[in-house]
């Protein structure tokens, strides 16, 4: 999948997660910004990377602002921001296709 | 629980207009005079609790009543209006917000950039948005080696491009090794910036060690210097100005800068606080300021503001004597006469 353009999905609520992605060349780039990072940085970078792999996303600026979200939360607005950035809702999206 | 609520107010409105603007003296923030979007919080009761307005891809004016701070408000209004920005493809966002107030961004996602008198900070919601601009400066930057020493900067709108403005690369061309040449890139002047560059690139041709860049979000922009495209009170003007040259040096410092070239300015007053502050500011920071005197014609300094409004009077003929011919040819083609029209149109075209 190609990232298009800019996207955001989540807000800044506790609980929750902005997740930002923005278009790049060839590289793959990950900044997470998280109260409890040191507890659940490496999580919160596996749901994330993993995440963008099973949508086969291989480009991209990554921008998370973690405020205290749990895994699935992560990972819907990781899916959020991809499909709003290939404009996915106007061609269709295949829910249930992610595990 | 208090279920809050936001709504959009809208300029018209004076009365609830009237109701922020109180909230936000109560709280000691200035309001902008350019702002196009305003956001109210209300608690349970409708009571005005707090408030976060836009101008462009910049946060302004945001408040949270004093006794209501310290629960989380700050952050919905912030969502609310990254929501608001994002709806208008706007995602790079910047903030301007006094100290005290700058680590509950950085807890938003909010990087800081650089801080004015340890007042005022200038942030991004971007981790690496200046780092990369810096770098991506750089990288247009070949013509530099380890040999080069002599390094001067302009920054300029050229609107359009000039005689003057020509006559000011020319100066510094010739005394330095190398001039980077920074382009406003900010779409706010009458004259687009795909023609402002174009006729800048063409109309400094001749000087082979000239380096071009976009100025981007970080100078003489919307984000740094609303006041330089809006008119606004002079104590706007020079605190966005020092923010402005402060971020100046930062790039001064990546790209080993050692002077600026200014041509004096006569005619518009927020230019000229602008190169007040710049002088004293670059001064104590060890880059030399270079006031160059306009170029003139006929004992007269050129100026882009009488190249406007003579062509606005329909006077094409009359700027020959002000602009190169690469200039002139350009507003006697299609493309020129569109640009024209678009001045004609405009109510005012004098910077003030």
């Amino acid at each position: 999948m190609n990232i298009a353009k800019s996207s955001v999905a989540g807000t800044l609520e506790s609980s929750d997660a902005q997740v930002t992605i923005e278009p790049a060349e060839n590289e793959l780039d990950l900044d997470i910004q998280s109260s409890v990072l040191n507890q659940y940085g490496r999580q919160i970078k596996k749901v994330v990377l993993d995440t963008l792999a099973n949508l086969k996303v291989t480009s991209g600026h990554v921008y998370v602002v973690d405020k205290g979200a749990l895994d699935c939360t992560i990972m819907a607005r990781v899916e959020g921001a991809v499909y709003r950035s290939i404009n996915a809702s106007e061609e269709g999206i295949d829910w249930g296709a992610l595990k | 629980m208090v279920e809050y609520s936001i709504e959009k107010i809208y300029p018209s409105d004076s009365n609830n207009m009237a109701k922020v603007d109180a909230l936000l003296q109560r709280e000691s923030i200035r309001r902008d005079t350019n702002l196009d979007y305003t956001c109210a919080l209300y608690d349970g009761h409708h009571q005005l609790v707090g408030t976060g307005s836009c101008y462009k891809n910049t946060l302004r004016c945001l408040a949270i009543d004093r006794h209501f701070q310290g629960e989380g408000l700050l952050n919905q209004i912030i969502s609310h209006l990254v929501e608001v920005e994002q709806e208008r493809g706007l995602l790079h966002l910047f903030v301007y917000t006094k100290a005290t107030a700058a680590e509950f961004f950085k807890n938003l996602g909010f990087r800081e950039i650089t801080r004015v008198d340890n007042q005022l900070v200038f942030l991004e919601n971007r981790p690496n948005g200046f780092q990369r601009y810096l770098k991506q400066l750089q990288s247009e930057s070949d013509l530099v080696s380890s040999q080069t020493s002599k390094i001067t900067s302009i920054v300029m709108n050229a609107n359009p491009f000039s005689l003057g403005h020509q006559y000011l690369v020319e100066k510094a061309a010739q005394e330095n090794d190398v001039v980077h040449l920074f382009m406003v890139s900010d779409a706010q002047s009458l004259i687009p910036y795909g023609v402002r560059k174009q006729l800048i690139v063409e109309g400094t041709k001749q000087f082979p060690n000239v380096i071009y860049h976009d100025t981007g979000s970080y100078m003489i922009s919307s984000a740094t210097f609303p006041s330089y495209f809006l008119k606004d009170s002079e104590t706007v003007i020079r605190t966005q100005a020092k923010l402005d040259i402060m971020i100046f040096l930062r790039i001064a410092d990546a790209l080993d800068i050692t002077s600026r070239y200014v041509g004096s300015e006569p005619f518009s007053r927020v230019t000229s606080i602008y190169n007040e502050i710049m002088q004293s500011v670059l001064e104590k920071n060890h880059v030399e300021y270079r006031i160059i005197p306009r170029f003139e014609v006929n004992n007269e300094a050129i100026s882009a503001s009488k190249i406007r409004q003579t062509i606005k009077n329909g006077n094409l003929f009359d700027i020959q004597e002000w602009v190169p011919s690469t200039t002139y040819n350009f507003f006697e083609s299609e493309e020129g006469r569109e640009i024209i029209d678009l001045i004609q149109k405009q109510k005012n075209v004098i910077h003030y």
